[in-house]
């Protein structure tokens, strides 16, 4: 326990607390001294008295305000709640856009390959029988002709 | 071959299949058996092989 010194309207008391409280009752001691000390007039306990009515009104008043602020604290945790669940979804959200963005860049990676696979494998000139068609032609054109010949000789 | 050449062969390919036309229209009736035997079948053969290489190349042309 440590011993302490207080001073409350003009009179000296010397009390007891635990130890490493001493500045905390100091202080609070103050706060009591300087109420006493705002009442005029009358006797040392009548300033007390006023004194420790003062303090029972002020923290009267603080708890009605704490009293009043529990409902906004509600509607407040409500509200960081909600939009935790919002951003929550929302992430959710960026999630699968991302994985379906990747998903169609990869079928886009996949189709150009293919088209380019295409491409590459696709014969340059697609007319590729065409000479041999023309061969083909040449052939019959002069066998035709020696048919005719044949035949013009026979007439 | 150039698609001009091509155009060059078929239209020699007419011109004697007209000779040809021509030649038989004007032949008498009397020379279609002065030909000897085996020569008028080798004839048939020709003509016959001449035409389905014809039909071979229109096929192919058809379906590319």
């Amino acid at each position: 326990m440590a011993d302490v010194k207080l001073t409350i309207a003009g009179r000296p008391y010397d009390v007891h607390c635990a130890d490493g409280q001493e500045a905390q009752l100091v202080q609070l001691a103050a706060l009591v001294d300087a109420k006493a000390r705002g009442v005029q007039g009358g006797t040392e306990v009548r300033q007390l008295l006023f004194a420790a009515l003062m303090l029972a009104d002020e923290t009267h008043e603080a708890q009605n305000k704490a009293g009043s602020a529990e409902p906004q604290l509600d509607s407040l945790r409500a509200a960081v709640a909600l939009a935790e669940s919002r951003e929550a979804a929302a992430q959710d959200e960026l999630r699968a856009a991302k994985a379906e963005a990747r998903a169609a860049a990869a079928r886009e990676q996949a189709a150009l390959a293919e088209v380019e696979k295409l491409r590459q494998g696709a014969p340059v000139v697609p007319a590729a029988p065409a000479p041999a068609h023309d061969r083909a032609l040449l052939q019959i054109a002069d066998r035709i002709e020696a048919l005719a010949a044949k035949v013009e000789q026979m007439a | 071959m150039e698609l001009d050449d091509a155009s060059l062969a078929i239209g020699r390919i007419e011109r004697a299949l007209s000779r040809i036309e021509k030649a038989l229209a004007e032949r008498p009736a009397a020379a279609a058996t002065a030909l000897p035997a085996a020569e008028q079948s080798a004839l048939q053969r020709e003509v016959t092989a001449v035409i389905g290489e014809l039909d071979r190349l229109i096929a192919e042309a058809k379906h590319g």
